[in-house]
């Protein structure tokens, strides 16, 4: 089984099967993200990736397979076994994800975007869950954006202020699904200086990427897929080291 | 009217003043038109948005009902609705509805089933994106409809219920007929005095006329108001405490 590093593993996909509709997306997916570990999934369209990131956080229930996530068993399992299983709700709670079409909610400020999530689920007074918010807004860098409403903000601010509200609810866990594809490219560059600090602070995360070079940078575990199954894994050396020759492939064809 | 004249024809005066003399009796008529149809747009969006709700539920019954209830309250006309709840409750059952009543019940029933359609639209324009987004922060099934599903339907439904309400007005010109004094009933009864038909009828269209202006201005302003960011004054005015409230935060952070 795949893992970054002998740290404390974080979260573990057992045996995950998915199917839409009569279609099987995936083949059956094991993988372990160890605490503080920086795992990156890639691979041609329709590999599957997106999928397994949607898995992590019960947003596409698994037919079968489990996800244990801090000692408590997630998903259906393989329908044998009868350990008690955890809702959906509280993996969320623990686990935040970034999307790539940055789904901030265009009917609040930036800083309501934070703020009602956060008041929504620790309750207190408006006035906290605003100095919170605040408090996050200012670590991306757009404290001074805090009562502009989405449609103001350029697509790299968007993401920014989205990640910050992954963020302002202190998961264990960060969830990136393409975070940088839908942006000009222009803008990638400070979406990725902020994932590159959150890295760097030491966050749990998984992204699903096609930015090889930022890949290579933060992976310490390389998971690449493709149809439906994991093909290759490896460490961060995975670049420079890798055997599989459609990994090698695809690599090459990217960089 | 020198043709007529030359004709033979008693020559056609009309007596325009009828409308200044009986203004008085006609916005009484309107007013009766606006408070029926404006008790039946509060209950209709309320009753709409359970049927909207009902409609794209997960259980079977719920949705086959709520779509039958559409269905069949869409296609009776406004005139067939008033008279079977006015004549064929009190016959079924023995229970007398006031005038006033059975027109608010019957508009209710007939816009329910416009309002269910209009709101289920505009819940199913949202981009799945934002349910995603709420589910993956964690939200409950409740604040993700209150707080992120239905502020933004509502922006989408406003234009449409601003047209919905127009029809709603005009449609209490049937309640004439079980005697509502309304703006057709005033002009009716003033007709069958003065024998005006033109001038009486060229008045309520004018009346009609200007609520649907009116209207139109209304809910152009609740849709700014709803926009985002706010351009509306209201939404202005509004928020403009809490934005003094963040900008300090924005001070001192």
């Amino acid at each position: 089984m795949p893992t970054s590093s002998n740290n404390e593993v974080l979260m573990e996909l057992s045996g995950v099967r998915k199917t839409f509709g009569t279609i099987e997306v995936l083949h059956g997916i094991d993988l372990q993200i160890s605490k503080g570990s920086h795992a990156v999934i890639f691979g041609p369209s329709g590999s599957g990736k997106s999928t397994v990131l949607r898995c992590m956080n019960l947003l596409e229930e698994p037919q079968e397979g489990s996800i244990k996530f801090l000692g408590t068993e997630y998903g259906p399992g393989n329908g044998k076994d009868d350990v008690k299983r955890g809702k959906p709700i509280e993996l969320r709670r623990k686990v935040g994800m970034v999307f790539q079409q940055f789904n901030l909610f265009p009917h609040l400020s930036a800083i309501d975007n934070l703020a009602l999530p956060y008041r929504s689920i620790r309750g207190g007074s408006v006035q906290e869950a605003q100095e919170r918010a605040a408090h996050e807004l200012n670590k991306v860098g757009l404290l001074k954006f805090a009562t502009n409403y989405p449609s103001q903000l350029s697509g790299g601010q968007q993401q920014r202020v989205a990640i910050a509200r992954a963020l302002s609810l202190d998961p264990e866990l960060m969830l990136f699904d393409e975070p940088t594809s839908a942006l000009d490219p222009e803008l990638v560059g400070e979406v990725l200086a902020v994932m590159r600090q959150l890295a760097e602070s030491g966050m749990t995360m998984v992204v699903v990427t096609h930015e090889m070079n930022f890949a290579r940078e933060i992976g310490d575990l390389n998971v690449f897929m493709e149809a439906g199954n994991i093909v290759a894994t490896g460490g961060s050396d995975f670049f420079e080291n890798c055997t599989n020759q459609r990994a090698q492939e695809f690599i090459g064809s990217v960089l | 009217m020198m043709r007529r004249e030359e004709e033979g024809v008693a020559p056609i005066n009309f007596m325009w003043h009828l409308v200044w003399d009986f203004k008085w009796d006609l916005f009484k008529g309107l007013l009766t038109a606006v408070n029926v149809s404006i008790a039946a747009l509060i209950l209709s969006m309320v009753i709409g948005m359970i049927f909207a709700l009902a409609r794209m539920s997960r259980f079977k019954v719920f949705s086959i009902f709520a779509t039958v209830y559409v269905n069949i309250f869409r296609g009776i006309p406004a005139l067939v609705s008033v008279i079977w709840v006015y004549f064929g409750w009190s016959l079924l059952f023995g229970h007398n509805f006031t005038v006033y009543q059975a027109g608010v019940i019957a508009l209710t029933l007939l816009y329910s089933s416009f309002f269910c359609e209009i709101f289920r639209s505009a819940l199913q324009a949202i981009h799945k994106g934002q349910r995603e987004a709420g589910m993956a922060l964690g939200l409950t099934r409740g604040r993700i409809f209150r707080s992120i599903m239905l502020p933004q339907a509502t922006k989408i439904a406003i234009p449409n219920i601003g047209s919905m309400y127009i029809g709603m007005i005009k449609d209490t010109s049937t309640f004439a007929i079980i005697g509502m004094v309304e703006v057709v009933r005033v002009t009716q009864n003033l007709n069958s005095t003065y024998f005006q038909p033109f001038v009486l009828y060229t008045a309520a269209a004018g009346l009609y006329v200007v609520i649907a202006f009116l209207v139109d201005f209304i809910f152009r302003n609740v849709e700014l108001n709803f926009s985002y960011p706010p351009q509306g004054r209201i939404a202005k005015f509004l928020s403009r405490k809490k934005k003094k409230r963040v900008e300090g935060l924005m001070k001192s952070t």
